[in-house]
């Protein structure tokens, strides 16, 4: 069977890993990427939550925030786009 | 499991205090806001953590940087 344990542990380091990323970013676009990171490791971790709980409602939070996550992601390079055009 | 969740998400707090970029300051928040969507995941209450999910890293961080765009970003210095 999987290996629960080793594989929790083992994305909640390296989503410490694209952590470090986004706190010693030099530029926002480096936190913007380390952001990116952290989000998919996340969502990853929430999806293997909710098949090792084997309860399909769980599920739904990892949906929604995918969603909603990309759309502050979105938000962020707006902002960028608007800084660089002016 | 929760205990490095609580550990991070207090290290993502004080940082987001401390920067002076205040987009810096809206990304560290986005990532505070998940990872305490993900301890209410680990409390068994999905739709708390659905609601936080989607109030504090989607709309929060858009309605964040609209505030940072209209106003100046460099902090109060």
């Amino acid at each position: 069977m999987i290996p629960w344990d080793f594989v929790l542990w083992f994305f909640l380091g390296s989503l410490v890993l694209g952590l470090v990323r986004l706190v010693i970013g030099p530029s926002t676009a480096d936190r913007l990427v380390g952001l990116n990171l952290v989000a998919g490791q996340v969502l990853t971790l929430l999806v293997l939550l909710a098949v090792k709980e084997d309860v399909a409602l769980y599920l739904d939070v990892a949906l929604v925030y995918d969603i909603f996550g990309f759309l502050g992601i979105l938000a962020i390079v707006k902002y960028f786009t608007k800084r660089r055009t002016s | 499991m929760i205990v490095a969740a609580l550990v991070l998400m207090l290290l993502v707090a004080v940082l987001s205090l401390a920067a002076k970029d205040l987009l810096a300051t809206v990304v560290l928040l986005a990532v505070f806001s998940l990872l305490c969507a993900v301890v209410f995941y680990y409390l068994h209450a999905p739709d708390v953590a659905i609601t936080e999910a989607a109030v504090g890293a989607g709309v929060s961080t858009l309605i964040l940087v609209w505030a940072v765009r209209r106003t100046a970003r460099g902090g109060e210095g």
